[in-house]
């Protein structure tokens, strides 16, 4: 398919694509600003905040007692209020929220906020909270063949635990949010959001009015990551009260360092395995326990885990295995969704599995790792129970063990390995098979609104949210080649809950899936009228037999295939319509067929179909400073039958790189209270621009379209995040060389160059 | 005789001036508030108000005889007053949408935007370098794209677009406007100083050495600032109302280098880009070390006497113009004095530069050839990050055997500290790697290091003792 490039990509590069601090409001716009926690756990015995309320240029000053709706913003479990109500739970919790002309005047008044405050223990650490057994909700499970019995055919059984660390989103838009009341009980909310709906919701159940007052607008995110899929609601919620109080638009937008302290992050897990296998590496049983570090509130940690769960196995056909999962509850803010969604951190612990079985065999992990390669024909079903279909591993197994030429490099990297003391090399391969749906079924539905407007040109309105990952461009991409038309004759509208209400999130890859079928449905609904209009028009005006099923949209043309020579121009087509009362105007709607998942069981068809994907990774390590550079990554990825190639070729390199910065230089340390050291990008590094692999080739799986999906297409947005895993491992490989692989490092992830220094400490 | 109060500089193609007691900006408004503050600059971001990300990137044009030098800079890290005489350029300036600049051109093309929230500040930091007469190959684009981050496309399409905007580069506009812009530039050349007095604040700008001193001297409280890269934060990041400032950055007499006699000086107002320029030939330890220093933007600004002045523990110069026993001058309205950097330094932040005093510049001994100087930075990102243990040793050999050794850490204590009992277990002995690793376990005698956010203490140890041998070993390779 022809290349296209970002629908905003002309605006971006001259600065005029308008983000919500851009947009121009009256000079009656005040500023919101959030007064938080400093301590982690602690009751609030009593506050004053007369004094503060006095300083000139502070127009409100508002806390829990001034919320007219529910104080209430989780998204699932309702365990995270608006403002504090007596426990603190966190730092950096939002006590107050405080309107003001400038940050000047808001910073004085909360110099003069009184607080008692009685503080309490927290929990800070996951390895405490396991010790104390702090959970946020039950425990999951899921179960297939039988483990003991698995365990007893083992000629070999390793124990262990390991950790993953969290990782700030490090969106470059902040959170921001901007209210304006309208006439009663009107809300216009401009919000950086990936669920306007879900925005709209929060903010009606927090003004206590109903949705249809609310109105949700969001053309463009400055970046999310899933840093705003509930992250956003919790801006909108504190600024819709400011601006309700005041009854004067108001924008509230983070500063980074409070952005960075308060929102959630990815979860950091801690795992416990035991598993088993014979004598050439073939895994016979696994038994595997997920702590995830959920943070003091639910949020979607619950969904996160059972995605984590949902990829224990990754790429491995084990037919016996158990996960367990938990949700931990500590006193740091609540951890959310970040790209991947759990999946990365259920992967890395069986590929950590697969690493030390390799290691204890004498092999090389890629032997371990094709011998478990769920099979085509057998050995095809996943733990809970579903069908692994159209398995594209081995296919790319074969290419990409080809194209890097990784059995050659990984013999010169030993060579080299043998003559440098100081520097040490490393690769490693890392498959990806990633479930595509959400897990929780119901949410996979999508609507759309097409209006062809009397001139011929379309606004296509959708439920999705762009966050650069170019979902309106696919849209545009879609909605043109849907209706034969050229793609100058499309716009994709800003998203709004008053034009297609009761949308999901985009998020869990899923935004082209869903909303482009939405899409396509209101197109086809639209053409279908538009066929029984021209077949009219052309027996009327030709007099030939032509029938609706015949009609042909193509190239901005309008036939029938029968008399292809009788063509009318499509917008010549659409003032017809419209002088002929026709209505052009449809919505369109979309539900994943065939996917269900029994919680309790453990069991279903959670995901519609999986992606698939396969980096080899090559590095050098200074063993002295314990800098990596990345030489060489070699990427296969399967995206079915791609829409645009340039932009998913985009979405796998950006995810891969972050996914290089959540395994090597993303650390978050956090002291004995609870704050976060981390908390600037003064000392929180995401990777920059010499960072990324010196020789990097991405390359999109040809040939192997997806059935059952828009225009046969796979969803590309999270599945190769997991790919960076393949520098983990290089890495540790070539710490490991450091004593000529005699032992095992205990590298940490992220393998920053302190902890690589500290693990070849350690081993020698 | 009437003070000048006002401020002025290009901005549209267009002189704009600033009277800071009518417009509503403080002195200390950035360069970013105030040009988010006009409706057609909103492509200049924030992403962080620390000069960490770029977003918030723009060019400035600054006169250089009878043209105009074009540099990067973070906009969150200047104040405004120190625009004055330049010309500011924002994305909006280069191009629009329906006719962009080759710069964006290419970073539409090559689909360098994802998000998009980063690209006016990429988009002007190849600007900037498309501007360069010098060759631009990769290794140049990396270094001065390591200002500006981005979260969404992993950098290669903006790198091939950055390499293939400065591959053709043609004739645009500003070329066309420059003589237009020069007359404006000069035009607004002041030798007076400009004295911005609020109700709040008092911001002067001297344009001569002898301005600057004797200000120096009626305003003893007042900060001093030159690039600002370090000031701007207490105003960005702690919020803090700074009362008095005097803001060095346009007293040329203080932007020089020159060679004499073995001996290289640079001026304090020298920028650190400049100085990792000049050093590339003859003082490799300290070109090594600035081509780790902050970014692009940052060393633009940046300057060498305020990199000392501020005597940070984790200031990347100081270790290794100590290795190289570089002198500082210091003068005030009467006299001049020379002082050993090694002495200046007395603690966490604090010199024995006098109140009235200011650094003028830095004297550098080139180093015999039978020296052997390495620096080293060990940071968790290589590039736009403090070191967590930096590192400089200058060692002298004879016969094999350590006639002479100067060891200096950085990050190790609370200020640039000299590793003696290190460099006392070394000395007179054979230059061995037994030797050398005797004396690495002296280090932890010299240094009590602390955990903080970039490391633990343990880590911090292993990374001194690991840069003394990695210094040893890579000695001898240069030996």
């Amino acid at each position: 398919m022809e290349s296209i490039n970002h629908e905003s990509g002309k605006l971006h590069v001259s600065g005029e694509a308008i983000y919500i601090d851009d947009i121009q409001v009256s000079d009656r716009l005040l500023h919101g600003y959030l007064y938080t926690s400093p301590y982690a756990h602690a009751k609030i015995k009593s506050f004053d905040l007369e004094a503060a309320k006095a300083v000139k240029g502070v127009h409100a000053i508002l806390s829990y007692k001034d919320i007219p709706g529910h104080n209430q913003m989780g998204p699932v479990f309702h365990d995270e209020p608006v403002m504090v109500e007596g426990l603190v739970q966190c730092i950096g919790q939002t006590i107050f929220v405080i309107a003001a002309e400038n940050q000047e005047a808001a910073d004085e008044a909360k110099k003069l906020i009184k607080i008692d405050f009685e503080i309490l223990e927290p929990i800070i650490t996951l390895e405490d909270a396991i010790a104390k057994n702090s959970l946020l909700q039950p425990e999951r499970k899921i179960e297939t063949g039988d483990i003991e019995d698995g365990f007893k055919k083992s000629s070999h059984i390793i124990e262990g635990e390991f950790a993953t660390g969290g990782q700030e989103h490090w969106y470059l838009e902040t959170q921001i949010c901007l209210c304006i009341p309208g006439e009663g009980k009107e809300m216009k909310v401009y919000s950086s959001t990936q669920h306007p709906s879900e925005t709209q919701s929060i903010v009606a159940e927090v003004l206590g009015t109903g949705k249809h007052e609310i109105e949700v607008e969001c053309r463009r995110m400055g970046g999310a990551f899933g840093g705003k899929e509930t992250s956003g609601n919790h801006v909108a919620a504190w600024t819709s009260l400011l601006a309700v109080k005041t009854g004067r638009p108001v924008k509230m937008r983070l500063f980074r360092d409070e952005d960075q302290k308060i929102t959630g992050k990815r979860h950091p897990y801690h795992f416990k395995y035991k598993a088993g296998f014979d004598a050439n590496g073939k895994i016979i049983a696994a038994d595997i326990q997920h702590f995830a570090n959920g943070g003091y509130a639910t949020d979607l940690s619950m969904a996160i885990l059972e995605r984590g769960m949902l990829h224990a196995e990754n790429a491995y056909y084990i037919s016996n295995m158990r996960i367990v999962a938990k949700a931990m509850k500590t006193n740091l803010p609540s951890n959310v969704a970040f790209r991947g969604f759990g999946a990365p951190q259920g992967i890395v612990c069986i590929e950590h599995i697969i690493d030390r079985i390799a290691g204890i065999l004498h092999k090389d992990p890629v032997e371990i790792k094709t011998m478990n390669f769920y099979g085509i024909e057998s050995n095809n079903v996943a733990p809970y129970g579903a069908k692994i279909e159209n398995n594209r591993l081995h296919v790319i197994f074969n290419r990409l063990m080809q194209s890097s030429d990784y059995i050659s490099r990984r013999v010169a990297i030993d060579d080299f390995n043998k003559e440098n003391e100081f520097f040490k090399k490393g690769i490693a391969l890392t498959p990806v098979k990633f479930g595509i749906s959400f897990t929780t079924a119901f949410l996979n539905q999508a609507g759309a609104l097409i209006n062809i407007y009397s001139d011929g040109t379309i606004l296509v309105n959708h439920g999705g949210t762009e966050m650069g990952q170019g979902l309106y461009t696919k849209i545009r991409k879609i909605a043109a080649a849907e209706f034969g038309v050229s793609l100058k004759k499309i716009k994709v509208n800003a998203t709004n809950t008053s034009k297609v209400p009761n949308t999901s999130a985009t998020a869990a890859s899923s935004g082209t899936d869903l909303n482009g079928m939405a899409v396509k449905d209101g197109i086809d609904k639209l053409k279908k009228r538009l066929a029984y209009f021209a077949a009219e028009q052309i027996i009327s005006d030709y007099q030939k037999p032509a029938k609706p099923e015949n009609i042909i949209f193509e190239n901005d043309l309008v036939f029938d295939s029968e008399f292809p020579d009788l063509k009318y121009n499509f917008d010549e087509l659409i003032s017809k319509a419209y002088v002929s009362q026709v209505s052009l105007s449809a919505t369109g709607f979309y539900k994943t067929p065939d996917i269900h998942f029994d919680r309790a069981a453990g069991k279903g068809k959670p995901f519609h179909y999986y992606a698939f994907g396969m980096a080899v990774t090559e590095v050098l390590l200074d063993v002295l400073t314990g800098r990596v550079k990345i030489l060489r990554t070699d990427i296969l990825h399967d995206v079915g039958e791609s829409i645009i190639p340039n932009i998913d070729k985009g979405q796998v390199e950006g995810a891969f790189v972050q996914g290089l910065g959540w395994v090597t230089g993303e650390d978050m340390k956090y002291d004995k209270n609870g704050n976060l050291l981390n908390h600037s990008p003064d000392t929180y590094k995401i990777p920059s621009i010499q960072d990324i692999p010196q020789d990097f080739r991405v390359e999109l799986l040809q040939g192997y379209p997806n059935p059952g999906t828009i225009r046969r297409s796979k969803a590309v947005g999270e599945p190769p995040f997991v790919l960076a895993l393949s520098a983990w491992f290089a890495i540790k490989y070539a710490v490991s060389a450091v004593v000529n692989h005699s032992k095992e490092p205990k590298l940490a992830l992220p393998a920053t160059n302190e902890n690589i220094l500290l693990a070849i400490a350690e081993m020698k | 005789m009437s003070e000048l109060k006002t401020i002025s500089f290009v901005l549209d193609g267009e002189i704009t001036e600033i009277d800071f007691n009518k417009s509503g900006y403080s002195p200390t408004t950035t360069l970013l508030q105030y040009l988010r503050s006009l409706p057609d600059h909103k492509g200049v971001k924030e992403g962080c108000g620390e000069g960490d990300c770029g977003a918030c990137t723009v060019v400035m044009g600054e006169l250089r005889q009878d043209k105009i030098e074009y540099r990067a800079y973070d906009s969150c890290l200047i104040f405004l007053p120190s625009v004055h005489g330049k010309q500011v350029i924002t994305a909006e300036n280069l191009g629009n949408s329906g006719n962009m600049h080759p710069v964006q051109q290419a970073m539409y093309d090559f689909d360098g935007s994802q998000c998009g929230f980063c690209t006016p500040g990429f988009v002007m930091s190849i600007f900037a370098l498309y501007k360069q007469e010098y060759e631009v190959d990769k290794e140049e684009i990396n270094d001065a794209l390591t200002g500006n981050l981005c979260r969404c496309t992993g950098y290669k399409p903006i790198l091939d677009a950055a390499e293939f905007a400065c591959k053709n580069k043609e004739d645009d506009h500003f070329c066309e406007c420059e003589a237009g812009i020069v007359k404006m530039l000069k035009s607004v050349r002041r030798d007076k100083t400009i004295s911005i007095i609020t109700d709040r604040q008092k911001y002067y700008i001297p344009f001569s050495k002898a301005e600057a001193l004797r200000l120096r001297k009626d305003f003893p409280q007042a900060v001093l600032l030159t690039g600002s890269t370090d000031v701007a934060l207490r105003v960005t990041k702690k919020h803090e109302l700074i009362p008095e400032i005097i803001d060095l950055s346009q007293v040329n007499e203080y932007n020089y280098t020159k060679t004499e006699n073995n001996i290289i000086s640079f001026g304090s107002n020298f920028s650190m880009e400049d100085v990792r320029r000049q050093s590339k030939e003859t003082l490799l330890a300290l070109y090594e070390m600035l081509g780790v220093f902050g970014s692009r933007q940052i060393r633009n600004r940046a300057s060498l006497g305020g990199n000392i002045g501020s005597a940070s523990p984790i200031g990347d110069s100081l270790p290794v113009l100590m290795a190289y026993d570089a002198e500082v001058e210091l003068e005030n309205h009467k006299e001049k004095r020379t002082v050993k950097l090694r002495d200046f330094i007395t603690g966490y932040r604090t010199t024995i530069c006098a109140a009235d005093e200011l650094i003028s510049g830095v004297n550098i001994s080139l180093p015999g050839k039978d020296r052997i100087v390495k620096s080293y930075k060990i940071s968790k990102r290589k590039d736009l990050d403090i070191s967590t243990v930096s590192a400089c040793f200058s060692l002298k050999l004879n016969d094999g055997k350590v006639e002479d050794i100067a060891i200096f850490y950085g990050g190790m204590a609370a200020w640039t500290k000299r590793a003696s009992k290190t460099e006392a277990a070394l000395k007179g002995k054979e230059w061995s790697r037994v030797n050398v690793e005797v004396a690495m376990k002296q280090l932890e005698e010299d240094y009590k290091p602390i955990a903080d956010a970039r490391s633990g203490e343990k880590a911090r140890n292993i990374m001194a003792a690991n840069l003394l041998l990695k210094f040893w070993s890579e000695s001898r390779r240069s030996a």
